[in-house]
């Protein structure tokens, strides 16, 4: 189910919320969000709620016994065995297959004859999302951040939290655990305003802007190799903001949807697009999976800490397995390994490149993301050969149906997000006019998704 | 941008917000108790919403649309490819296409199978069991609807309720059409329940099914987005449906791509359905003539500029599903050579079998096809033409 589908928004938030407001007590509320967020989850499939309850148990238990045990050694056991066995799930079915290709085709090339079978694995969809947020729990209950909870229902709650379930943001406990343990007294009035403007604005991003955009570039870009220059430049610009568009307008409906149930979900991306370097850039976007991979890898790795060499290596290292986690491709590794390449370039010219103008910082690093966008939204090395080949060879080429329609969105979309606020910096009180004008664009939207298919998000894949 | 005197007041999004869905509920339910018919290219689609239970279409019905179109050219999006036509589709009391004084006339044959039985963009007159009946003499009572259709645990009520003067069964089996099934249990079951209920329980269990299920709203926007990805405001992504072709006078022709892939693979054909369907019609008593219907594709590939070459298997469905039948001793016959040579030669003089922009046959194929199935069929009686209006049983 997603959140721009009708079955959501006519069956199951309204019933979802009514008799969420209809709960008083603390751990009825926690029943009722975890009960939501399966039945959420099973509109996927059914069968990989089992597979969620399975992490959530163990997570749940390793939080007990870090509660109960001072022993260092057994405390160290509290978090291995929980992370190996959540990254052993997580291997397995988004990582496995990956490796049996990989191993034959290195069997192949040394000779061998044999080859071991593909398996027929269904990735579940959110799995790289909740075995995060188990991850986060786990650590920061043995590193003292965070009192694990005691409720069984609240921890349910917390991973099961369909705002959040499937496409993240990667929430921390620590982060809402103040609104779980206040979830019986939440400002509803405050929060519900808040949190359809949220909702409203992260619906029309997503619906008129980035599915507008990706009805036009989907088709160009299945005829990569036809494309002429500006066509390929206006696909990978209209990428850049469809893939910001819809994972930010994914991230503010999860963030609405949460005010509307008393919990204020963190920010996930902070106008990345006016980032003037790629270390600033990280730390705008996605910053749920940046700062995780920053507080979970590259710090434990020894951060900045060390020499520089040091140093770039941690960055490699992080950013690597950042690829990694958009999908199970080499294409993601490449696309890692590029990120990591632009981040310890960025610390070698750091005082060179700040005494650049603002502007060129701010334009020449969102160049360089685009760039790298060629190699994250193609399916093979060969598309990415091919449309960097056509970005700079000035040659013409098919045209691209729907531009002047492209050109017009993605004036409004650049606008919007070089110049105009995020979401965290609006005050969410709006003007009559404003309001009603809110409220035009959502009628559109309804009305368009009355006539389509919901389009999936972008990083549902991952 | 930025005020706060909207505060306690509508206009707050979280009142605003929620109004708006409400609103648009309400609108949304009230549209479904409004007629789709001026929403609707053709009749299928308008005359299958209030379908009870064990009926093809919402019985005792006209349909009449000046501009239907086919479709193909609906699937695909493709306005400039359409053919405008006049479709009048009439539905009888039991919910099948024939016009309602079939009820009273002596029946010489009931019609089973899909949409090519029921017809498609032609007028009533112009459907096979019209044609069929006029030729015949006696009436052929159309019984087509969507596959699966009319199983042969049914036949024998439609029979009972009608005057039948043989016992036959004419099934139409189009290439297009899936791979039929033999019923399960289960589905005889739950047909033999529903023929049960009263046919008021049925006629509220339809409307409130059809209610359900079809949104005028949601029509009125798909229509509004199909508006906009025309090729042109935006690209027209419905347009991958179908394959449009050139034909060797250099007129274009819309395929469903899914068939045209399906045709260059091999499809089984098992004779399996078909014995068990002529074992259960000869339990109660009734003889069985299979037609088969050659798929557009099948029909105009040779006629097609840069046709693709066909394997080894593919293709030849139909002919040997009509060698299983014959090994089987089931009655057969093959449209396939009359239809593949009738349409080389209709093409000479610009005319054509299919429609341009639909799956289905046109009234000019009908009519050749009615003339080989007349030929397969035992002379008429004499008393099929004389109606009998008091000896039938009304629903």
């Amino acid at each position: 189910m997603l959140f721009n589908s009708l079955a959501f928004l006519y069956g199951f938030l309204p019933v979802t919320y009514l008799v969420f407001r209809h709960l008083t007590g603390k751990t009825p509320r926690y029943v009722c969000l975890a009960i939501s967020g399966y039945v959420f989850y099973s509109f996927w499939n059914y069968k990989f709620c089992a597979l969620m309850l399975f992490s959530t148990l163990v997570s749940y238990a390793a939080g007990l016994a870090l509660l109960r045990w001072q022993d260092p050694v057994r405390r160290r056991l509290c978090v291995w065995i929980p992370i190996t066995m959540d990254l052993a799930l997580l291997g397995f079915f988004k990582y496995a297959n990956f490796m049996v290709t990989n191993l034959n085709e290195v069997s192949s090339w040394l000779g061998g004859r044999g080859t071991l079978p593909i398996l027929e694995i269904v990735l579940p969809v959110g799995i790289s999302f909740y075995t995060f947020h188990t991850i986060t729990y786990i650590v920061d209950a043995y590193r003292g951040v965070i009192t694990p909870t005691r409720n069984f229902f609240e921890f349910v709650a917390y991973v099961s939290l369909f705002t959040q379930l499937v496409a993240g943001p990667i929430v921390r406990f620590r982060q809402i655990e103040q609104d779980f343990e206040h979830i019986d007294r939440a400002e509803r009035h405050a929060h519900r305003d808040i949190g359809w403007s949220f909702f409203v604005i992260g619906m029309i991003k997503k619906v008129l802007i980035a599915d507008t955009i990706a009805a036009v570039i989907d088709p160009a870009l299945a005829r990569y190799s036809e494309l002429s220059t500006l066509s390929a430049w206006l696909c990978m610009l209209g990428y850049a903001y469809q893939l910001y568009f819809d994972f930010s307008g994914y991230s503010d409906m999860a963030v609405g949807l949460g005010y509307l149930f008393g919990l204020r979900l963190p920010q996930n991306f902070n106008s990345p697009y006016k980032a003037t370097d790629f270390a600033d850039f990280w730390r705008r976007w996605h910053i749920s999976l940046s700062s995780f991979f920053r507080d979970y890898v590259y710090i434990p790795l020894g951060g900045n800490r060390g020499s520089r060499l040091m140093t770039y290596r941690n960055l490699m290292v992080t950013m690597l397995l950042c690829g990694l986690w958009h999908g199970a491709n080499w294409i993601f590794v490449v696309w890692g390994a590029y990120n990591g390449l632009l981040l310890v370039l960025h610390q070698m010219i750091k005082e060179t490149w700040e005494r650049f103008p603002r502007w060129t910082r701010q334009t020449g690093t969102f160049g360089l993301w685009v760039l790298g966008l060629v190699i994250f939204r193609s399916t093979g090395f060969d598309m990415v050969l091919t449309l960097l080949g056509t970005l700079f060879a000035f040659r013409g080429g098919a045209e691209i149906a729907g531009a002047n329609v492209l050109i017009v969105v993605l004036v409004v979309a650049a606008a919007l997000a070089h110049a105009g606020p995020n979401t965290f910096e609006i005050r969410h009180q709006w003007s009559p006019s404003w309001a009603a004008g809110f409220a035009v664009l959502f009628g559109i939207c309804l009305f368009a998704l009355y006539g389509s298919r919901p389009a999936p998000y972008l990083y549902f894949q991952f | 941008m930025k005020g706060d005197g909207a505060r306690g007041s509508l206009w707050q999004l979280g009142r605003l917000i929620p109004c708006l869905l409400i609103a648009l509920g309400v609108v949304d339910l009230g549209f479904r108790f409004v007629s789709i018919d001026p929403l609707t290219f053709r009749a299928w689609e308008a005359l299958r919403r209030y379908r009870p239970p064990g009926a093809a279409f919402e019985p005792n019905r006209r349909y009449y649309n000046a501009r239907s179109y086919g479709d193909l050219a609906a699937v695909g999006n493709l306005r400039e490819l359409r053919q405008y036509r006049t479709e009048v589709f009439t539905t009888d009391a039991l919910g099948f296409r024939n016009a309602a004084h079939v009820l009273d006339a002596e029946v010489g044959a009931i019609l089973v199978g899909d949409s090519f039985a029921v017809g498609s963009g032609v007028r009533d007159e112009e459907t096979l069991s019209s044609s069929l009946s006029r030729l015949w003499g006696c009436v052929v009572y159309n019984v087509g609807s969507e596959i699966p259709g009319v199983g042969p645990d049914q036949i024998p009520a439609i029979a009972r309720r009608l005057s039948m003067r043989s016992r036959l069964v004419i099934r139409l089996h189009a290439e297009d059409a899936q791979e039929p099934t033999i019923s399960t249990s289960w589905q005889v079951t739950v047909r033999k329940l529903v023929a049960w209920a009263p046919g008021e329980v049925r006629t509220v269990v339809a409307r409130l099914r059809g209610m359900l299920a079809v949104s005028p709203l949601q029509i009125l926007s798909e229509r509004a987005v199909k508006t906009l990805a025309d090729g042109t405001i935006l690209p027209n992504n419905y347009a991958d449906n179908v394959v449009r072709a050139t034909l060797t006078n250099g007129e274009s022709m819309l395929f469903l791509a899914s068939r045209v892939n399906d045709f260059y693979s091999r499809r089984e054909a098992a004779a399996g359905y078909w014995r068990w369907l002529q074992a259960e019609l000869q339990k109660a008593r009734f003889d069985l003539l299979v037609i088969l219907v050659p798929g557009k594709y099948r029909v105009y590939r040779p006629l097609l500029v840069d046709s693709r070459s066909v394997g080894e298997g593919a293709g030849d469905y139909l002919d040997r599903l009509e060698h299983e039948l014959r090994a089987s001793g089931i009655p057969v016959l093959n449209l396939t050579p009359l239809l593949t040579a009738e349409a080389a030669r209709a093409l000479e003089r610009g005319e054509y079998l299919y429609w341009l922009d639909d799956i289905h046959w046109n009234a000019r194929a009908i009519a050749l096809a009615a003339a080989a199935v007349r030929a397969q069929l035992p002379p008429a009686a004499a008393s099929c033409r004389a109606p009998r209006p008091q000896l039938v049983q009304r629903p």
